[in-house]
């Protein structure tokens, strides 16, 4: 599969599509944060943005697709009244983000695991998981 | 991500130069491989040049951590960018590890 995007949908959402192969991770990012540009979003936003999507879209390729090469995360990102929203999805069975053990809890703080959707939950304004557990929301307000 | 090291007051720095992330931790834990094999007893991080860390190069941070401590050796954070200390505030791992605010002071007072 090759890196796929596709600019602006008729509902005014771009889709980003790649392969589950961490090397695109940050092909995600910039593509968003490209688009952002002309928002005037500042050093520590942006920031925080790409560290988000790179986490859910690592998320997405490594535990949801198990880096099955040919299995998609898809991408869509739109900006509404100063709000980025992002939804990241995967092909797999889903998880329950409230199983993810608190990594900042003593005995976990050593485990290298559930950092990235802390830091998520920490770092955007709003996240939402749908029922199956396999694509997540995230919003940010961008000023 | 690039790596280099010096020796000062009898201490290792390590400079690193770069992103921690996914792709890039690996190269970062391979760098500090041959210090920890060789047991280096203290190791100064200067993070002056690095813009941007992701829970990888959290994790791969805790690992030299935790392979240091196994030997009885201590690590020090040095040079923060304020956006990379927040990640450590946020996740905690300020507690975890001895962050000092520049290089000068982390060597100085590293006995």
């Amino acid at each position: 599969m090759e890196f796929l995007k596709r600019h602006k949908e008729p509902s005014g959402k771009t889709l980003i599509k790649v392969p589950s192969e961490t090397r695109y991770i940050n092909k995600v990012s910039s593509e968003i944060l490209s688009g952002l540009a002309r928002y005037g979003v500042d050093e520590s936003r942006l920031f925080d943005i790409r560290l988000c999507v790179e986490e859910a879209v690592r998320n997405a390729m490594v535990h949801g697709n198990h880096c099955d090469k040919k299995l998609p995360v898809r991408t869509v990102y739109w900006v509404d009244n100063g709000v980025l929203n992002v939804e990241i999805a995967d092909e797999g069975p889903g998880f329950d983000s409230t199983d993810v053990a608190d990594p900042t809890l003593e005995p976990h703080m050593l485990k290298n695991s559930g950092r990235g959707v802390y830091l998520i939950k920490k770092l955007m304004d709003k996240i939402e998981y749908n029922e199956k557990g396999n694509k997540i929301t995230m919003t940010k307000i961008l000023k | 991500m690039q790596m280099k090291t010096e020796i000062k007051n009898g201490l290792t720095v390590c400079y690193v130069e770069g992103e921690i992330d996914i792709n890039t931790s690996p190269g970062v834990k391979k760098s500090f491989d041959k210090l920890i094999s060789s047991k280096t007893p203290r190791i100064v991080v200067n993070l002056s040049k690095v813009t941007y860390v992701d829970s990888s190069g959290l994790a791969t941070l805790v690992e030299i951590l935790k392979n240091m401590r196994s030997y009885g050796g201590r690590l020090r954070l040095s040079d923060m960018s304020s956006k990379i200390k927040s990640l450590f505030e946020i996740t905690k791992l300020e507690k975890l590890f001895e962050i000092i605010a520049d290089e000068k002071e982390a060597v100085s007072t590293f006995v």
